[in-house]
């Protein structure tokens, strides 16, 4: 049952081949047994889910009508509340944070019986890319438990690839979502910003974040593109356009005359390895009927910097909220107003955290902010402004998802290395286009590539299309990590 | 001395906008009820919460640009503006700093005669904060307040003198209050005004440095406020001495404004554009639209008061400058034309009597169609003036009974026609053959003591037309005879 697809495992349920009794309780055991050695999970969901089971094999047996999520279980990143449940955003200041609403994807994704089985591991408030930097334990990479399963939304990943549950979601503020699923060989998908409704993320960067799915394979991630990539009116930014029909249109997709971008230049400093796997990928695209063009997109070199200003202004307000006054760590010990916020900031916030508050504070401090801040946002709209150029020449753009494989946990302590990590998956935020990660093959030391195919604003279903006609001439997504073999 | 010295005066105006929900959440805008009922997850600043623009706070806003004669900007924006409070549910407010929904306008006040323009530098829409309550050994916050919807309307320093302040912040006010787009009530602080003053020689063009005074709870208030903070500085200055820039507050005791805290360097708040919330994007349609529908202005009805309706200036100004009384003054012309008659019955009758039973006319809650009823009973003949004011008496103690009825009711109200006043004119008439031969003889007075006997022996209950006019018919046919 462990690498069933999640359409599958939701037909067998609505087929009656399966209870949702018997799927959540074998994946709650398989957990048990096996996220000791992955640490995929903060959190489970155990009681909340059982009873949704039990009441969605009553629902079943009346005859009701199912929701297309009807028996999967899905795997939330802890930043994304689920009422009543603790959203701890891999924070010891929220370590007992209870959520007060459900996320508007929380809800959706209910209102079709899906199954929300646990909340899952990630950089503290999102700001890592190897879920290291979680308050509470790194996560091991199913591939290669000494390695990093990326991040921030490393848990996610590692819980489907970990054949944890079939589906799970993650934020992407700078390739949080992409990066992950690269390193974990699994899909991992970054919406258009504003497809899918923020209400219920804690916000990171909110110009930047969104939410997005992991799934085993681009169809799976489509099904929960379908339940989530809703208009609401909870969520400000969240675009009003349509839906669309994800998994129909991967069936109808033909590639004849469309083209893929490759910014060869920008790609210059890609290692041996990564640069002969990602040539193996656009042979593959090409082999499938697309015609490969050279575009120039060298601007991207800028991207780490804008978005280490940009990202960091907005985190350093989001997360002023968190002072030890209404809700969250309230440090004792206090003698005023100042030492509460003080200390309180100080103890419950990491390291990394504190480093990004700062930079932002700073970047839009008068006198710093037209160097910083302004200047920053002139170049946002510069490479906004690129990627128009480059889509009237090309409807994709493929890039490596990472530089390299799963790095070595502990392995980067620099940070700026750390922030290399994101320099190809950077601009899709920067710019609010749709990109995905598919894996594309292994190292010689067998850790999972990820081919990254981006689109312009809104073509979301078209990616998605994309996405699965190279999927479906590589077959890479089935490959399973040997760690993952057994079943319970 | 003291005329070498002129006053700068600016205001900021905050009014919080009587919005039925919040400006970026559902909870209700509510005054006065149980603390933190009235909020959401978004009040708290919840993690995971995010803005929804309340878009009858933009309307609002709109309507008041308008009223103004301002720009109002097609496309504006909020920004963040952060600093750390409990009462800043975020430790950010969401304000519009660079790109306000309104740009300039004015407000035109009549002052001593004279047509006063003070101009507005731009207005624009924000959230509220909630409210600390401090207890003896610990503080509590109220959100309750938190996230109501605020228009700030920032003047240019266009003011010279307390008066003028205190004018113009009353015309804003009641330009409010028509619009209906804020309470302004400054005890409940729905309306609160910060004023910054300095003052400069005559001569001088720059402008000094600047205090602003803060939390002033009336309009009378802030005239003493800014008269004693003008009379400080032209003494600090004349002594040579500097002032002391911050924000001070006024002890209406010691009649003096008072340091609360000094500024040595300006607050960094860090603004920057709000990214949870798209620009605001308004159409011409959209303001046309608002603008085709705005409500009677005070300026409007002031002038229709005098120039249509005859009313003096005086009884214009005194209705106008209370909107609930000229909203009630309009519902009684619906049914009576008398314009002149209806405002003295609101303004000196009803307002005397209700001002003895310690009420309002507007809490007896009268209807106005019964004050229009009396005034058509008197012009009308049907009954006298000084019948009406008993009439009125008993609308002051039976507030819902129609004056027709209580009329029709007492036996001394009913209208005396002619048959019942003949005999009494001849019985004067009789009695006064001097009176009547004097009257012949040209002597007037001699006429009015007649009569004043006819009104005597009826206990004023017919009209004086009707007794003249008998009268004179009865002597003339008296005199033919």
């Amino acid at each position: 049952m462990h690498y069933t697809s999640a359409q599958n495992l939701s037909e067998q349920f609505k087929n009656g081949e399966v209870s949702a009794q018997e799927i959540v309780s074998f994946h709650l055991k398989r957990i048990a047994n096996h996220d000791p050695k992955i640490q995929a999970f903060l959190s489970l969901c155990s009681e909340r889910v059982k009873e949704k089971a039990r009441l969605l094999d009553l629902k079943r047996k009346s005859g009701a009508q199912l929701g297309k999520l009807a028996g999967i279980p899905i795997a939330l990143k802890d930043n994304i509340h689920l009422k009543g449940e603790i959203t701890t955003c891999g924070s010891k200041f929220l370590e007992n944070y209870r959520a007060v609403f459900d996320a508007t994807v929380s809800q959706l994704m209910e209102e079709e019986d899906a199954l929300i089985i646990g909340k899952t591991n990630c950089d503290e408030f999102a700001m890592g890319s190897s879920t290291e930097k979680s308050a509470f334990f790194p996560t091991k990479n199913p591939w290669d438990l000494n390695a990093s399963p990326g991040g921030s939304s490393g848990g996610s990943a590692a819980a489907v690839a970990a054949g944890f549950s079939p589906l799970s979601l993650g934020s992407d503020t700078g390739g949080s979502i992409r990066q992950p699923a690269a390193f974990c060989g699994i899909v991992g998908f970054k919406p258009t910003y504003g497809r899918v409704s923020r209400s219920g993320l804690v916000a990171f960067a909110s110009s930047l974040d969104q939410i997005g799915p992991f799934a085993r394979s681009v169809s799976d991630a489509a099904l929960l593109m379908e339940v989530i990539a809703r208009h609401t009116d909870d969520d400000a930014t969240n675009l009003s356009i349509p839906q669309e029909k994800y998994r129909e249109e991967l069936k109808n997709f033909s590639p004849r005359g469309l083209k893929v971008g490759i910014p060869w230049r920008f790609l210059e400093g890609l290692s041996v390895e990564a640069r002969k796997n990602f040539e193996e990928a656009i042979r593959e695209l090409k082999s499938a009927g697309l015609e490969l063009v050279d575009i120039d997109l060298e601007i991207l070199n800028l991207s780490i910097a804008v978005y280490y200003i940009l990202a960091t202004a907005e985190a350093s307000t989001n997360l002023a909220r968190f002072d030890g006054v209404r809700y969250g760590t309230r440090a004792s010990g206090f003698k005023n107003l100042e030492e509460l916020y003080d200390l309180s900031r100080q103890q419950g916030f990491g390291p990394e955290v504190k480093n990004r508050i700062l930079l932002g504070t700073y970047v839009l401090s008068s006198g710093y902010k037209d160097a910083y801040y302004r200047k920053a946002q002139q170049v946002r709209t510069l490479i906004i402004k690129k990627f128009h150029e480059v889509f009237a020449l090309c409807d994709y753009v493929a890039m490596p998802t990472s530089p390299t494989t799963a790095f070595e946990l502990g392995s980067l302590q620099d940070p700026l290395q750390m922030y290399l990590q994101d320099i190809y998956t950077i601009s899709a935020n920067l710019a609010g286009l749709p990109a995905i990660s598919v894996p594309s093959g292994f190292s010689s030391d067998k850790k999972p590539f990820g081919l990254q195919l981006l689109s312009p604003s809104c073509k979301d279903s078209s990616l998605l299309s994309l996405a699965h006609l190279y999927e479906s001439h590589t077959q890479w997504h089935k490959q399973i990590p040997p760690f993952a073999a057994e079943a319970l | 001395m003291i005329q070498e010295w002129q006053p700068v005066i600016g205001l900021e105006i905050h009014a919080q906008l009587n919005t039925r929900s919040k400006l970026f959440s559902r909870a209700p805008n509510r005054f006065g009820d149980e603390p933190n009922t009235n909020i959401t997850s978004v009040c708290t600043g919840q993690p995971g919460t995010l803005p929804i623009l309340n878009r009858e706070a933009v309307k609002k806003a709109v309507q008041l640009g308008c009223a103004l004669n301002s720009h109002i900007a097609r496309k504006s924006r909020f920004d963040r503006k952060s600093y750390f409070y409990p009462d800043n549910p975020r430790n950010f407010q969401i304000t519009q700093f660079e790109e306000p929904i309104i740009v300039g306008g004015e407000v035109v006040v009549e002052l001593d005669g004279e047509l006063k323009k003070f101009s507005i530098d731009h207005a624009h829409i924000e959230d509220d904060t909630g409210m600390l309550k401090h207890f003896s050994n610990f503080a509590g916050i109220d959100y309750n307040r938190a996230g109501t919807a605020l228009i700030e309307i920032v003047s240019t320093a266009c003011m010279h003198s307390a008066r003028e302040a205190s004018s113009y912040a009353m015309a804003l006010r009641e330009i409010l209050l028509y619009l209906d787009i804020s309470d302004c009530n400054m005890e409940e602080g729905s309306l609160r005004i910060d004023v910054n003053v300095s003052v400069r020689r005559k001569q001088e063009t720059a402008l000094r440095p600047k205090i602003e005074i803060k939390n002033m709870n009336s309009f009378h208030h802030m005239e003493l406020a800014i008269n004693a903070e003008i009379a400080r500085q032209i003494r600090i200055y004349e002594q040579e001495g500097d002032i002391q820039v911050g924000t001070y507050r006024f002890d209406i005791e010691k009649k003096e404004t008072i340091l609360m805290r000094k500024k040595e360097k300006p607050a960094d708040y860090r603004y920057f554009p709000e990214p949870d919330l798209p620009p605001i994007l308004l159409t011409d349609a959209f303001i046309e639209e608002i603008r085709n529908n705005l409500p009677e202005l005070p300026a409007a009805r002031y002038k229709r008061y005098v120039e249509v309706l005859g009313l003096s200036r005086d009884a214009a100004v005194q209705l106008v400058s209370d909107k609930p009384t000229s909203d009630y003054f309009e519902e009684t012309l619906k049914n009576s034309s008398n314009a002149k008659s209806l405002c003295n019955w609101l303004l000196v009758e009803f307002s005397g009597r209700v001002k003895q039973n310690n009420t309002t006319l507007l809490k007896l809650e009268i209807p106005p169609h019964h004050v229009a009823t009396l005034v058509n009973l008197i012009d009308s003949g049907t009954i006298t003036g000084k019948i009406a004011k008993s009439v009125a008496d008993e609308m002051v103690q039976n507030p819902q009974k129609d004056p027709a009825h209580i009329v029709q009711e007492n036996p001394d109200f009913r209208p005396i026609d002619t048959a019942s006043i003949e005999p009494l004119v001849d019985a004067v008439l009789a009695e006064n053959s001097e009176s009547v031969r004097d009257y012949l003889a040209g002597k007037g007075r001699a006429f009015d003591f007649l009569v004043g006997q006819v009104m005597k022996r009826c206990k004023g209950k017919a009209s004086p037309e009707l007794v003249n006019q008998l009268l004179r018919s009865k002597i003339d046919s008296q005199g033919l005879g």
